[in-house]
């Protein structure tokens, strides 16, 4: 049996936003889209504004017809990525097993911590007030043996709850709580679980595991073990690198090929840093291109797995030229590596220029490693 | 214009000819077979401006002509009839081709717009070198050595196989940079040393139709042709400097490990189940009597080692490999019963040689080591 802790910020984006500007507090704030322009949807909501029945993810419209007396801010992305790095720092402290599930959310696997840290519900109690004495940051701790219900249980009690699902109390736990409770069951399983006399998990849990086989195929037979309390156990890794990608906007639209050619060349040097300081090689480079009309284009190429800049940044111009066929001008351009493999330590027959540049070029990493990006370049030839 | 023909033996043709029909091409016309009819046989040529097959067959037909047509679609309702006579008529710029079943009706073109196919031998004053080769031997030859041609656009001379003839003899050499294979075939010598690069396309559909009987080749400094006896294969050279690979075959290597082809061959294959997919990376533990093969996985945490027996003549070594290439060089080195691999140090190239060494024949491949401390 293992113990999971889902620690989840409460109203998170609010939350910073008041830290920010305290007189907010006690408000009804509503971080997201602007309500005068009409699209886009509500990313965060104080209580405050719950109260009037806005959610996240509401069209913002239709949030101001609920709110029109709340104070619609855009956000400040930045922040919360700073204020979402100190909990995570403060949680490093004390467990060693995190997944972070997104800006606001973290699984701690604290199975066998009881003995480190004696009750973990007095434990949860004192990583709360730590977020809220150090960051002004409320949260909710959902403790269960898998990860669904911890999540389940987080939301629970909120804001600043803690809940902690006892083992052997899974099913009983879940058994009123209405189907859409569970994560992943959205607004069309809601209505087909309505449909068939679904109300509760516990009618699901009570049903047998072969009929929702049948009735939602393979994701019936997990919601069914949801339902019963049994989840994923493990916390997952964090996910792998998919790809490595420098981009940039110009300060005015460019039409001149040199000018946008020589930003390619200075961006194929950083992907390509970036690419051996993780002692990888890439085997696809991609790059994008926008006009100033916001007419996008991407264009790839597959390569022999490589962390030379020239290579990168001949392909990549191999690229742009053919891309760059209309006579408007360029906002934004991009260079994207992915397909990645091991650098491995494959010795070559020939000592011809490319081995040697292929040396230097990881000279060149580690001295900019030591002093910078800026205090070394690379010529082409 | 009109002739007949039977519908098997046109397949057949057309079957050895497609493999030059690109199927991407900038240049539509490409895509189709260019028909010449002269004197009652007919000849179909197709290319990819790489390379060029043509072939010919007797056909019966009065008159003289030739016309393009749409190769893959000629091609696939050719292969659908069983033995048949199929008439091929052209009327009103459409040709008809006309069986017992039915009639089935294709656009072609006029043969002045397909691309000009260089023939041999050339009448102009170049010089062309001539030789005459079994065919299954020179199908040997490739087979031995086009599994180590590169695949770098950005070496382009490596994207083929050489072909050196000098007074040594015929050689064939292949490397993408980290392996090499070198095969000499010393019945077939010439004076001076003249190098030919063969690319990867050609070699590759020449190993479909080479066959037992002689092939004819015609060498000159911007083409090869290989005459077999029923079709012909011409394709461009890549025109660059081959690599210094005579520059790079070790002199030192003084450690010799001789080991039983299939069983280093058994153990690398499975190895190759256990060594990291990216690195691919094995390594070879050798003492006196024994190697010991090993390979890991440290993400899944799976790992494997063997022990092969070996006679071995050097002081211990562990050297490392991509298992990958060891396998490609060990299943070409299958026929022979045991290998000797040369040894010098963990970080020098490896040479590996069949144990008997043949009269008329000299084999070696190189093979670079992966470093082993990291």
């Amino acid at each position: 049996m293992r113990t999971i802790f889902h620690l989840d910020l409460d109203a998170f984006f609010v939350s910073v936003e008041r830290v920010l500007d305290p007189s907010l507090n006690g408000k009804s704030v509503i971080v997201g889209a602007d309500p005068q322009y009409g699209r886009g949807v509500v990313a965060a909501c104080s209580y405050e504004a719950r109260a009037y029945g806005l959610h996240s993810a509401m069209p913002i419209k239709q949030a101001y017809r609920l709110c029109p007396n709340g104070i619609y801010l855009h956000g400040h992305f930045a922040e919360y990525v700073r204020f979402s790095k100190a909990v995570k720092s403060i949680l490093t402290k004390y467990v060693p097993l995190i997944e972070q599930a997104s800006i606001d959310e973290f699984y701690l696997d604290l199975t066998g911590c009881e003995k480190i840290y004696g009750s973990l519900f007095m434990f949860a109690s004192k990583l709360q007030k730590e977020i809220m004495q150090n960051l002004s940051l409320p949260c909710s701790i959902g403790i269960a043996g898998n990860k669904t219900l911890a999540k389940i249980a987080s939301d629970f009690n909120k804001p600043l709850g803690i809940t902690y699902v006892l083992h052997g109390m899974e099913k009983e736990f879940l058994s009123r709580m209405p189907v859409s409770a569970m994560p992943g069951i959205g607004r069309e399983t809601t209505k087909s679980l309505l449909a068939k006399g679904f109300r509760t998990l516990g009618d699901i849990a009570d049903s047998s595991e072969d009929y929702f086989n049948l009735a939602f195929g393979k994701y019936g037979s997990d919601m069914w073990n949801k339902a019963n309390g049994r989840g994923r156990e493990f916390l997952s890794k964090p996910a792998e690198r998919k790809s490595i990608a420098h981009e940039k906007t110009f300060a005015a639209d460019e039409i001149d090929k040199n000018k946008i050619e020589s930003v390619l060349f200075r961006l194929s040097g950083k992907v390509c840093q970036a690419l051996r300081n993780y002692n990888w090689q890439s085997a696809t480079v991609s790059v994008k291109l926008r006009y100033s009309d916001f007419i996008t284009l991407t264009r790839a190429k597959t390569i022999e797995p490589t962390d030379d800049d020239k290579i990168v940044f001949e392909t990549a111009l191999e690229l742009f030229r053919k891309a760059f066929t209309r006579r408007v001008a360029i906002r934004l351009i991009g260079i994207h590596l992915a397909n990645f493999s091991e650098y491995n330590e494959q010795e070559k027959l020939f000592t011809d220029k490319d081995f040697m540049r292929d040396k230097m070029l990881h000279v060149v990493s580690k001295i900019r490693d030591k002093y910078g990006y800026e205090s070394i370049r690379v010529g082409m030839y | 214009m009109e002739f007949k023909v039977n519908s098997i033996e046109l397949e057949k043709l057309l079957n050895k000819i497609i493999p030059a029909v690109p199927t991407r091409t900038p240049m539509p016309i490409l895509e189709n077979f260019l028909f010449e009819i002269k004197n009652g046989l007919l000849t179909i040529y197709a290319t990819d401006l790489e390379i060029s097959l043509k072939s010919s067959i007797n056909v019966v037909s009065d008159e003289n002509m030739s016309l393009v047509v749409p190769a893959r679609l000629l091609y696939d309702i050719i292969k659908s009839f069983p033995d048949t006579t199929v008439k091929f008529l052209t009327s009103n710029n459409k040709l008809n081709v006309i069986t017992d079943f039915g009639t089935y009706t294709l656009g072609y073109i006029e043969a002045n717009e397909y691309p000009e196919i260089p023939s041999f031998p050339q009448k102009t004053d170049e010089d062309v070198q001539e030789i005459s080769m079994n065919g299954l031997e020179l199908k040997k030859a490739f087979d031995k050595t086009s599994f180590a041609i590169g695949k770098e656009e950005m070496r382009p001379a490596m994207m083929g196989t050489l072909l050196e003839l000098s007074d040594e003899g015929l050689r064939f050499v292949a490397t993408d940079g980290h392996r090499l294979v070198n095969l000499l075939n010393k019945k077939i010598t010439s004076q001076g040393l003249i190098q030919y690069i063969v690319p990867e396309k050609a070699i590759s559909v020449l190993q479909k139709i080479l066959d037992e009987k002689d092939a004819k080749l015609y060498l000159s400094k911007s083409h090869i042709s290989f005459k077999l006896s029923d079709i012909e294969l011409i394709t461009r050279l890549i025109g660059q400097k081959y690599p210094d690979f005579k520059g790079v075959i070790p002199l030192e290597n003084e450690f010799s490990l001789q080991v039983k082809t299939k069983e280093i061959h058994d153990a690398i294959r499975r190895m190759l189940l256990f060594a990291t997919t990216s690195t691919r990376r094995v390594k070879f533990s050798i003492s006196a009597s024994a190697i010991d093969i090993s390979a890991e996985d440290i993400d899944l945490g799976s790992s494997a080692n063997e022990s092969v027996m070996c006679k071995y003549n050097g002081e211990p070594l562990e050297i490392g490999f991509n298992a990958g290439y060891v396998n490609d060089i060990l299943s070409h080195m299958l026929p022979e019963k045991e290998v000797v691999f040369k040894l010098n140090s963990p970080t020098k190239a490896a040479i590996v040689v069949p144990s008997e060494e043949k009269e008329t024949e000299e084999l070696m491949m190189l093979l670079m080591p992966v470093r082993l401390n990291s």
